[in-house]
């Protein structure tokens, strides 16, 4: 009773409050987009106002409240001085905040604005005897819905480079500070006013990690590979600026409510969009004697939204245009760069699928089998506009009574899911619910609610939904793979998949629902092009019939794939700022091993194993369920099954395997009901866990 | 015979450099260093930041001689998917000064274009077609006159990407990434005889960046945390590079078969190098290029290494980034003359609060007569009765340039930067002069070119040293100093004679020397040295002026002393750019 009424309630009221505003998304032509260093021609060349990744999540540790990251300066090389970077002058940079889709434009902006001096203008050296040049500080202000700016923090203290010892702690020397994360906490503040805002600007270490070297060579990831082609962190031991804001879920909630007074962990009146964007004045006179003025308005330079968008959605032709644009003023003749990505040229064999090896295990659906025929999600096809007039649409975010045509358009197939997720977030209505609970061969019908961050405001932001409780860090199920991860739960974990209930899902809390410091956006922004999230709905991949387990090859295929750099190069802080130190100049850095493969620690995941991938269906099962595996490699492997105390109950595989897809059968014939584990390991290492329930 | 030889080329050097000394005392006037990031505007505008400048004569080519100038310093291979190129709208130019009268003899401009080939994809390269593809002009003015083209369509070749991008199929299909380098180099028109690379290249640079910038803190011998890290390895830069016949550049077009000896004067070059943009830069509001309009003003410089990195104070880098050699600001002489790095280089100061430059302390006490420490009057003394009378010192002939008081190092570092230096006394090795350095020595060096501005003075007489000689050193001429006070083959007299590494820095700047290490020992005191301004524990009079001090300076190392990877043996002798696909450098 209570699964049905709560999940009808939701749905009704959802599809109530959608109505009025996706009643404009008829009026709206729309982009997909991910982390973005040195991703346009002309910013590329102005790298203290280029913004390279934007993160939102609410707080590990103080879950009233959301952290908001802005970085700016790529690749900061932690030893370039004498003239270390720094946020630049005579630049605004500012993070924007949507949290109604009916106001217009910012509901909340934040500005900073930085000054420099030279405390000792005659040595070059940046700090010495205890003065520091290109001594940075800064203004916060912050404006409500387009009001006037009113000063937040003044004299803000930007720390210094992390120079060496003698710079930072020698007291005769240098600063005489104890260690450089003194100069870092000594540097949050708290923001005057009722904002309650915490914030910290300077450096710290790149959070994000990427195989730059490799991606950018024609799309080549290499997660298996060895020597010169084993995969690289690009942004390895590089340091960027942050502007980090910690700010409390009442002030950015548009009624002023703390998620408390939400109705339930989807509640859509607690999604918010959040972009960044640095501006300068227009016109820069250089003075002729080393000294240069700015006048003129301010233009908008640089932005970013959801990762990746200018990097490798948006083609070269545009990347400079798109810059100048914001969410609230997008381009309409750049919708075609979500509904038709460059990126699924290369995971379509009918297209240069052959010429991009790396991305093999990505296929985007040619003929997804639904019981309303064939769906060919490749670009150039139709996708599910060829539902169009079907009644099974009706009542779905997909009814174009009440929703319009945005969502399906002829010659767009992924205007029913690439182009909303990264322009108008994704309701909580069939389609976008889980399979889980829908009839099998219908991805219209209802099914389990898994994400809401809904915001319809036609452009590219960041969209969060704060009501969604957080995974802790620490948390076995927490994964890199985001919501991938908490909809694979959904799928197949037996504590998520028996009903469709809402239900919270670990993960539910990661990218693309906001974006965690530790989520892999490059590997789940290309299996979503290769249209996982198509699958995660119903839309199976093309050798899934009906009826039929989903864990096909396919399937496991994009699951398991992976760049092979899987995560940052240094760990996180647990407190504010969570970004860690920033790399020392005079140091070294890491490790000489330069491979960011990980393996995955004993737990319940279906992170990317550097070797292979589990998973079964049925589960739960009563009599048999097959345990479908993937290798990458010829090895051998172990896969045995554990019941909750630990204790092993039996040896399915034990033997050198090829590379490719086996199958094993786990019969239930010695196992009483209940929850038993099954791990695929090295026998040293467990690569990955899975949870199976019987149910006789 | 021989000796007699030196005579005259001594007279007529004096004669020759009076009229040019001449000069000095109507001039007020710096040292430099290699230039990355190295001030607070440049550093932010990294397209035209100039990072490093080259001139030697080519080791395979002793007709010509090469200069590169670099630029866009601190390059990551791996830094797509918009890698690092040469920019748009901007001078990129090549100075050369022949005649000692200030204002360039030769200007060579390049100028790039990109075009993007496949405006509909995010990759740099792909089926064949690239993006941000660029293009130049080059061209050329004789005595400040009009430019004339000399390069219509130079060709730049693309960032190294990785196999795929560069040899694959789905890329442009070369052979090699070298195939792609050697297709862009091109031979001038216009009667010049010029050869042309612009483009992507190793940085062959080398420094420990992270060490010495915290705090001068050079490590050599150090380990774990503390083991020097050449802080450009694995870099790239673009680089514009030249080879140029010597009857190009020299003066009255003559070839290096008419010098009268191995220093002839005639043979000087000054060589700096520049960055200039116009001075409106109007950003599109709809991410259009900006437009650019109105005089073109000099956003960066280069031509002594080190310069403007470590010897000019961040007070006034920008300002120096914007003059020329033939309008340095007298005011900064003082930066040359009492240098900082002075400071750390003298117990009295703060000799002892930079533990990294301890085998390095100036004299103050040489031959218990003269003290070089900052803001003491070094050779100031002997002016009172004109004691280098016949010397470059002489005061009745060449005013007071060289001699100021309170302004020790006039008398070296000054010179070394700002006017080059004379084959005269005091400025010849101690060899010969039995213990009086105003005294004639033996010759070691003549690249003095007096347009008092900073300049990598080059005297292209000077044969070569091949690079596989094994007296090869990257110490340039220290080392050409050292052999000509110490080696028999070269200590036994006076004359002139070929030295090994008398084409090195700061004879010219060749691709292998190490530059910042001769720099630190040159202000630690090593050209007055070699000169005979022994080091304190030297005592006047004695037989050996191999003392502790001297061997101690000499054997000073950043630890970081070569390049991370090897040269070519041709032209442009830089080394391929390294690949964003195999880059795995960690720092």
């Amino acid at each position: 009773m209570k699964n049905i009424t709560s999940i009808k309630i939701l749905s009704i009221t959802s599809a109530v409050a959608l109505a009025v505003v996706f009643g404009i998304w008829d009026s709206q032509k729309s982009a997909v987009q991910a982390s973005s260093h040195r991703e346009a021609p002309l910013i590329a060349n102005d790298p203290l106002a280029d913004n390279t990744d934007l993160y939102a999540f609410r707080s590990p540790d103080d879950t009233n409240t959301v952290t908001i990251l802005a970085n700016y300066v790529p690749l900061q090389l932690p030893q370039g001085g004498p003239n270390y970077a720094s946020f630049g002058e005579n630049i605004r940079y500012e993070i924007h905040i949507k949290n109604d889709a009916a106001t217009i434009g910012d509901d909340i902006t934040y500005r900073f604005t930085f000054t420099k001096v030279n405390e000792d203008p005659t040595t070059f050296f940046n700090i010495r005897l205890g003065q520091q040049n290109l001594k940075t500080t800064y203004t916060a202000e912050k404006s409500l819905a387009g009001g006037p700016f009113s000063t937040i923090v003044s004299n803000g203290i930007v720390p210094p480079p992390n120079i060496g010892p003698r710079s930072i702690t020698d007291a005769t020397v240098g600063l005489g500070a104890t260690d450089y994360e003194e100069l870092m906490m000594a540097a949050i503040t708290t923001a005057n006013g009722t904002g309650g805002e915490t914030i910290y600007c300077g450096p710290a270490d790149d959070p994000f990690f990427v195989d730059l070297g490799g991606i950018f060579d024609l799309g080549q990831t290499r997660a298996e590979g060895t020597g010169v082609d084993a995969p690289i962190d690009g942004v390895a031991c590089k340091n960027i600026h942050t502007i980090a804001i910690k700010v409390p879920i009442s002030t950015l909630q548009k009624s002023g409510l703390n998620t408390s007074s939400a109705t339930n962990i989807l509640d859509g009146n607690f999604v918010i969009g959040v972009w960044a964007s640095t501006s300068r004045q227009q016109i820069r006179t250089l003075n002729g004697n080393g000294t240069e003025t700015h006048t003129g308005n301010w233009v908008q330079v640089s932005r970013i939204g959801m990762p990746l968008t200018n990097e490798a959605v948006i083609p070269i032709g545009d990347k400079d245009k798109w810059n100048s644009l914001t969410p609230y003023n997008e381009d309409i003749n750049m919708d075609n760069y979500f509904c038709n990505p460059e990126l699924a040229l290369y995971m379509d064999d009918s297209q240069f699928g052959g010429a991009v090896p790396a991305l093999t295990a990505l296929r985007v659906q040619s003929a997804s089998q639904t019981i309303l025929g064939n769906v060919d999600f490749r670009n150039g096809q139709d996708g599910l506009q060829v539902l169009e007039g079907n009644a099974a649409l009706i009542g779905t975010a997909l009814d174009p009574a009440i929703f319009g045509t945005y969502l399906l358009r002829a010659n767009c197939p992924r205007s029913v899911d690439l182009l909303p997720i990264f322009y108008t977030g994704v309701p909580n209505l069939a389609p976008y619910q889980l399979a889980t609970g829908k009839t099998d061969g219908n991805p219209l019908s209802a099914g389990k609610p898994f994400i809401n961050n809904f915001l319809p405001t036609f452009g590219d932001m960041l969209r969060l939904n704060m009501a969604v409780p957080v995974t802790p860090r620490n948390d076995p199920a927490f994964s890199s793979l985001g919501l991938i991860q908490a909809a694979v739960l959904g799928l197949t974990d037996p504590t998520y998949n028996s009903n469709s209930n809402i239900q919270w899902i670990p993960n539910m809390d990661g990218f693309p629902n906001g974006r965690r410091l530790e989520d892999d956006v490059t590997r789940i922004e290309l299996q979503a092009v290769g249209g996982a999230v198509l699958a995660a709905v119903g839309l199976w991949y093309d050798d899934r019939n009906i009826g039929a387990t989903p864990l096909t090859p396919d399937l496991l295929g994009v699951l398991g794939y992976t760049t092979g750099i899987e995560k940052n190069d240094t760990t996180f802080k647990s407190t504010f700022p969570y970004v860690q130190t920033p790399w020392e100049g005079y140091g070294m850095c890491g490790t000489s091993s330069q491979t960011g493969v990980g393996i995955n620690e004993f737990g319940l995941s279906v992170g990317a194993p550097s070797i292979g991938m589990i998973q079964n269906y049925p589960n739960p099962f009563k009599d048999n369920t097959t345990i479908k595996y993937r290798l990458t490699t010829e090895a051998k492997i172990n896969i045995s099954v554990y019941d909750v105390s630990g204790r092993k109950i039996t040896t399915l595989v034990n033997q050198q395997k090829q590379a490719g897809t086996h199958e094993i059968n786990l019969s239930s014939e010695n196992m009483s009901n209940g929850i038993y584990y099954v791990a695929l390991s090295t026998g040293t290492e467990v690569l990955q866990t899975i949870r199976v329930s019987v149910s006789k | 015979m021989r000796n007699l030889t030196k005579k005259i080329l001594t007279i007529t050097s004096v004669l020759a450099i009076a009229i040019a000394f001449g000069i000095w005392d109507a001039q007020k006037s710096s040292v430099e260093a290699s230039s990355h990031r190295e001030a607070p505007l440049i550093a932010n505008d990294p397209l035209a930041d100039n990072t490093d400048l080259y001139a030697f004569r080519s080791p395979d080519d002793p007709s010509t001689v090469t200069i590169l100038a670099n630029y866009v310093p601190l390059q990551l291979p791996q830094g797509g998917p918009n890698y690092a190129s040469f920019g748009e709208n901007i001078r990129y130019e090549i100075h050369i000064e022949n005649d000692g009268e200030a204002g360039d003899d030769i200007t060579y401009r390049f100028t790039f274009m990109k075009t993007n080939q496949d405006p509909t994809t995010f990759f740099n390269i792909r089926l064949g077609q690239q993006n941000l593809k660029t293009t130049y002009i080059a061209e050329k003015s004789i005595d400040g006159g009009e430019f004339t083209t000399i390069v219509a369509n130079g060709i730049v070749p693309p960032p190294n990407i990785g196999p795929r991008s560069i040899t694959g199929g789905a890329g442009l299909n070369a052979t090699d990434y070298n195939s792609l380098m050697a297709g862009a180099i091109t031979s001038a028109t216009e009667g010049g005889g010029e050869t042309i690379y612009c483009g992507p290249a190793d940085d062959p640079f080398f420094v420990d960046l992270g060490g010495i910038f915290d705090l001068g803190q050079t490590r050599a011998g150090g380990t774990g945390v503390d083991t020097p890290v050449d802080g450009v390895n694995h870099k790239n830069i673009h680089s514009i590079a030249i080879k140029v016949p010597i009857s190009t550049l020299q003066k009255d077009g003559l070839a290096v078969t008419s010098a009268a000896n191995i220093l002839d004067a005639e043979f000087v070059i000054g060589v700096w190098a520049s960055a200039s943009r116009q001075a409106t830069q109007t950003i599109s509001e709809t991410g259009g290029n900006p437009s650019n309009s109105g005089a073109w003003i000099q956003v960066s410089r280069l031509g002594m290494p080190l310069t403007n990195e470590a010897v000019i104070p961040i007070g006034d880098k920008d300002k120096w980034n914007a003059l020329t050699p033939y309008t340095e600001d007298p005011a900064m002489e003082a930066y040359f003359c009492n240098p900082e790095l002075g400071l750390y280089m003298d117990n009295s100061l703060f000799g002892a609060a930079v533990p990294g430059l301890e085998a390095l302390r100036i004299q103050r006490n040489s031959l218990q007569s003269f003290d070089f420490g900052n803001t003491h009057d070094g050779l100031w003394p002997i002016r009172e009765t004109n004691g280098g009378v016949g010397t470059a010192l002489d005061t009745n002939a060449y005013g007071n340039y060289l001699l100021r008081q309170g302004q020790p190092r006039s008398v070296d570092l000054l010179p070394i930067f700002y006017t080059g230096v004379p084959n005269l006394a005091p400025y010849q090795l101690a060899t010969g002069k039995n213990g009086n350095p105003l005294a004639n020595g033996k010759p070691f060096i003549n690249n003095f070119l007096p347009t008092f501005g900073d300049m990598l003075r080059l005297n292209m007489a000077v044969p070569i040293t091949p690079r596989n000689d094994p007296a090869f050193s990257s110490l340039g001429l220290i080392q050409a100093a050292v052999l000509g006070l110490t080696d028999p083959a070269y200590n036994a007299n006076a004359d002139l004679q070929w030295i090994p590494n008398m084409d090195g820095f700061p004879n010219g700047r060749r691709l292998e020397d190490d530059v910042t290490r001769i720099e630190l020992q040159a202000v630690g005191g090593v050209v007055l040295a070699a000169v005979g301004l022994w080091y304190d524990d030297y005592i006047a009079g004695s037989p050996n002026p191999v003392t502790t001090d001297l061997v101690s300076v000499l054997s000073y190392t950043t630890g970081i002393e070569a390049n991370d990877t090897t040269f070519n043996s041709t032209f442009p002798y830089l080394q391929t750019p390294w690949e964003g696909y195999a880059n795995r450098s960690k720092k």
